[in-house]
């Protein structure tokens, strides 16, 4: 589906992207990690037409849209007709009510009147805009235009989706239901691709990940197989809370207080059990334990050391 | 190309911009039209009629269209990459070549809306001075905003070019604003000033004739660049201004006649915009659009 070989892009003083290889395969869900600045949305965008990278080689389906340092812009064109694109950060017209937009980007495929109005108001109703889709996108939340925005890219019925943090901005329900719909469209046979810095997002939706630092692809593969590095090159940390205060200056483990009766457990693996052993054998008890999932920045640090 | 031209069309005519420029025209136009009247100020001819027009149209109402033309134009791209829109519409099917021309052509519509607007106003205007409504006055007050329109027009694109040039909507306004004040109006005035300057004699007096032959070959010569000058030079040639025993005499001989006259004039407008937009397109199709 996505092809990238090589792809190097430099903005003026900076080097985004470092001779990246990726490849999405059809059918897939692939989650894009990256810390912020790791080069996501440059990838995203190169594949889109929409920067200009200076070496490589970009195919999406079967059309070879970049090579050489250029595009192939009538191929590009093709392919833009199956994708579905949202971007970051990105607002639509200000002026316009989800209707009015979803009509205007409609007419970018020439798709016929009457199908035209069935399209725009299904979308409306799975993005969940049936209240606001007349009132102007000028007084959104944020939530509301990240939804308004993923309607857009699914206008005409794509067989990729391009999705740049697609869910910043969503509430938790948002994100469920953003979840579902990406599902939704896998069980229909569709590719998505979608960026994010958050691992909480990729999880339950993406049968593929791949971790992309300083412009390079470091990790790639499922999210199991992806955080069990993680955890090997992280640790675990694990947070506990005693009834009492415990002296734990001879545990076998890295430990830092976080406040009252509440300590900081950093291990190479998974020592819940003996942790749990060493509190009850120095006569305390443990009120609450958890693993603490390591953000992705911290992982990512590890990663590229 | 006509998506980019139904995009930009129907989200400009759902904005504010098109009113403000409509807004602003009226507000220039008809006060001028009741004050000439409380004044008693009479048009009996096609005359005196393009004359009212000729200094209603093309002095006051195209500075301000001037002006709103350039900043259209200087926040026409890079606004659309701040906010992200074009990200959205360039990720559709479409050629940037087919965008960009889309584009233009809806900001030139736009244009030609507002000056066809200004056209009915002005030519009701000079009617209710007692002006003979005819078929010749409609077509002359046509021929004189259509003019007004190329010299939009090529504002427009050199506000693309800033826009293309320089990321920040900002800051593009802020220059569209330096060049416009610069290059239309206090270059021009130093030219005409150095071109007049030889027959302003020691007390004062002027020969005006004199120096308003060699102040027109200066515009056309150094002044290629303004259209509003060169639409000067071919709406005076429109007239005729003869000196018969001691009286003055002016005939009305047409815009046409005055285009015909000042060819080069009227060229430099059409190439100039030309030029302007092939370096706007050069870089539309380079540029990365964030
Ligand atoms: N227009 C630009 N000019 C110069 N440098 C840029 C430009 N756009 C991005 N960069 C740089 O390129 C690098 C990659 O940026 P990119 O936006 O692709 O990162 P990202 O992974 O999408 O980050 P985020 O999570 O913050 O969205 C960063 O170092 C950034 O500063
Ligand atoms: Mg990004």
């Amino acid at each position: 589906m996505i092809v990238i070989e090589n792809l190097v892009k430099r903005y003026k003083d900076v080097t985004a992207l470092q001779g990246l290889n990726l490849e999405v395969k059809p059918g897939q869900i692939y989650g894009f990690l990256g810390p912020n600045g790791a080069g996501k949305s440059t990838t995203i965008l190169s594949t889109l037409g929409l920067i200009f990278p200076q070496q490589g080689r970009i195919q999406l389906f079967d059309l070879e849209v970049f090579r050489d340092g250029k595009y192939d812009e009538g191929k590009l064109v093709e392919a833009k007709r199956r994708i579905g694109y949202m971007p970051e950060h990105a607002t639509l017209w200000d002026f316009l009510t989800p209707v009015q937009t979803l009509d205007i980007i409609a007419d970018a495929f020439k798709i016929p009147k009457g199908e035209k109005e069935k399209r725009i108001r299904e979308l409306i109703e799975l993005v969940g805009l049936e209240d606001a889709k007349d009132r102007k996108v000028g007084k959104f939340s944020k939530g509301m235009r990240q939804r308004l925005l993923l309607a857009q890219a699914l206008i005409n019925d794509p067989d990729l989706l391009i999705l740049d943090e697609p869910m910043n901005g969503l509430d938790p329900m948002g994100i469920a239901e953003f979840k579902d719909i990406i599902r939704e469209q896998k069980k229909a046979g569709k590719t998505v691709f979608f960026s994010s810095h958050i691992l909480a997002h990729v999880e339950e939706v993406c049968d593929t990940v791949g971790v992309i630092v300083k412009g390079r692809l470091v990790l790639e593969g499922s999210l199991e197989k992806i955080k069990e590095e993680f955890l090997k090159k992280a640790g675990y940390v694990i947070i506990i809370e005693t009834n009492k205060p415990v002296d734990l200056s001879n545990a076998p483990w890295n430990v830092s207080p976080l406040g009252e009766n509440k300590y900081r457990i950093t291990a190479s693996s998974d020592v819940r059990e003996d942790v749990h052993d060493f509190i009850t054998s120095k006569g305390a008890k443990i009120l609450s334990m958890q693993v603490k999932e390591p953000s992705l920045e911290e992982i990512f640090l590890k990663v590229v050391e | 190309m006509w998506w980019g031209f139904e995009l930009e069309f129907k989200s400009t005519l759902r904005t504010k911009k098109l009113w403000v420029i409509l807004g602003i025209m009226t507000l220039l136009y008809i006060p001028s039209f009741y004050i000439a009247k409380s004044n008693g100020v009479k048009v009996e001819s096609l005359n005196d009629a393009m004359s009212v027009l000729v200094g209603n149209v093309n002095s006051s109402a195209s500075f301000f269209i001037a002006i709103l033309a350039i900043l259209m134009g200087a926040t026409a791209i890079n606004s659309e990459i701040e906010k992200g829109t074009l990200r959205v519409a360039m990720s559709k099917p479409i050629r940037r070549i087919s965008y960009i021309l889309g584009k233009f052509t809806a900001h030139a519509a736009i244009l030609l809306l507002a000056l066809l607007i200004a056209t009915i106003i002005s030519v009701a205007g000079v009617v209710s001075l007692g002006a003979p409504l005819g078929a010749e006055l409609f077509k002359e007050a046509t021929l004189l905003n259509m003019l007004l329109l190329l010299a939009m027009i090529q504002l427009v694109a050199l506000g693309y070019i800033l826009s293309t040039l320089i990321k920040s909507s900002s800051t593009a306004l802020g220059a569209a604003l330096a060049i416009f004040f610069v290059i239309f109006l206090i270059v021009p005035s130093i030219v005409q000033f150095v071109a007049m300057a030889p027959y302003i004699t020691s007390d004062g007096e002027i020969d005006l004739q004199k120096a308003q032959e060699r102040a027109d070959e200066y515009t056309k010569k150094y002044l290629f660049f303004v259209p509003t000058s060169q639409i000067d030079i071919i709406v005076r040639d429109a007239r005729n201004i003869e000196l018969s025993s001691g009286e003055l005499k002016m005939n009305y001989l047409g815009i046409v006649h005055g285009i015909r006259e000042n060819l080069p004039s009227f060229l430099s407008l059409v190439f100039m915009t030309i030029a302007y937009l092939a370096i706007t397109f050069y870089r539309f199709l380079r540029m990365d659009l964030r």
